[in-house]
């Protein structure tokens, strides 16, 4: 789970280009959108792309986003039940 | 009259924020890169993490001149021939390769031409009249003599500028680009026009832009005379590659792309270079000829009140 979870850390950054972080900076439990990471609506679809063309997981239901997006610990679970 | 008010250049010079670009220039070599101001002292990082390299220029280039600019301004004009060619090439590719239902939405939001025009408008808040112009080479001529019309109707402060960029897929077409000698490089120039004069001395005079033209010497002589101007009047002459027309030898004559490298938005640089030598000199006229592509002649007429 740790190792998925900085695997994801690294993702994140190269799809959303935040070039100025590293993997440490983000906190596993810290929220990515709002007063966390700052990411906003298209973050949101780029997560969307990320789940799909790294774990093959399709979010058929946008409206499950915000609780799956909500931090690398979330995301992490939601990648390990459903792979 | 059109007056100059405020310069911003971003390109392979030491051209951004210096106060005559005239005394930096060096022709360039085959190997040369953008050099960039840190665009983090001008864009938060939350919208600069998205921009590419066309955008960055534009962007950056656009607030310096609303820095060095009191007033808003009533009326953006952008020319880019390539437009957003990175962005372009990236959802391309994804959308021919992707196996995902999904393809990334950012490079596909700003992959179109007019992204330079929407971001300068967003980064500055600014909420007037803004078109963006693609007519290959004399992109830059199009959104100027646009931005000149806006003075006429009586705007008083317009942003007109051009931004293109290198991507390695160009090197691939250079050969098929006219001229091909020259290095390929990426850049974004802009103005501040307003017709009135305030501190400025130096006047955008006229601009016209003509599509396969038979005899270009002609066309330049017609232009100048419609300025009551004839060739012996111009003291400085900018042109691309080639100069069509024979100048006596008073006329400095400069290959501006010989200092720009190869991009559709070279003459926006020419021009910045025109400008400064105009206000550091006593020169009154200067020409910008723009034939790069040899079925469109973009010329600019500069001059010192």
């Amino acid at each position: 789970m740790s190792d998925l979870k900085e695997t994801l850390k690294e993702q994140i950054i190269e799809q959303l280009n935040l070039e100025d972080l590293t993997p440490a900076d983000i906190q596993n439990e810290a929220p990515l959108f709002g007063e966390g990471l700052g990411l906003d609506s298209i973050d949101a679809l780029e997560f969307i792309v990320l789940l799909e063309q790294n774990y093959n997981i399709k979010i058929s239901d946008p409206s499950e986003g915000k609780e799956i997006f909500q931090s690398v610990d979330s995301l992490a679970a939601y990648i390990e039940k459903h792979q | 009259m059109y007056y100059i008010h405020s310069i911003a250049s971003i390109s392979h010079q030491d051209s951004f924020n210096v106060s005559n670009v005239c005394s930096k220039l060096e022709k360039l070599g085959q190997e040369s890169e953008v050099i960039a101001p840190n665009y983090k002292e001008y864009v938060p990082p939350a919208s600069l993490r998205r921009l590419s390299p066309v955008l960055r220029m534009g962007l950056t280039a656009s607030i310096e001149c609303q820095n060095n600019t009191e007033k808003e301004f009533d009326a953006i004009s952008v020319g880019t021939a390539l437009g957003c060619l990175r962005d372009t090439e990236k959802f391309l590719v994804t959308f021919h390769t992707a196996t995902s239902d999904f393809l990334s939405p950012t490079a596909f939001i700003q992959s179109t031409h007019n992204t330079i025009g929407g971001q300068i408008s967003l980064g500055l808040k600014n909420h007037a009249y803004n078109m963006t112009h693609t007519q290959n080479n004399v992109s830059f001529e199009v959104a100027l003599m646009d931005a000149l019309m806006c003075i006429d109707e009586g705007k008083k402060q317009v942003l007109v500028g051009s931004a293109d960029e290198q991507i390695p897929f160009l090197e691939l077409m250079q050969p098929n680009l006219i001229p091909d000698n020259y290095p390929l490089t990426s850049g974004a120039s802009f103005f501040v026009i307003s017709p009135e004069a305030s501190s400025a001395s130096v006047c955008v005079q006229a601009v016209a832009v003509r599509f396969n033209p038979t005899d270009k010497t002609g066309e330049i002589e017609q232009f100048l005379a419609n300025q009551q101007l004839t060739l012996n009047d111009i003291e400085l002459a900018l042109y691309a590659d080639q100069l069509p027309v024979e100048t006596n030898e008073k006329t400095e004559t400069l290959n501006f792309l010989e200092y720009s490298g190869l991009h559709y938005s070279a003459s926006a640089f020419a021009m910045h270079i025109a400008h400064d030598s105009l206000k550091h000199s006593d020169k009154r006229y200067a020409l910008i000829i723009n034939d790069m592509c040899s079925d469109k002649l973009g010329i600019t007429l500069l001059s010192k009140q």
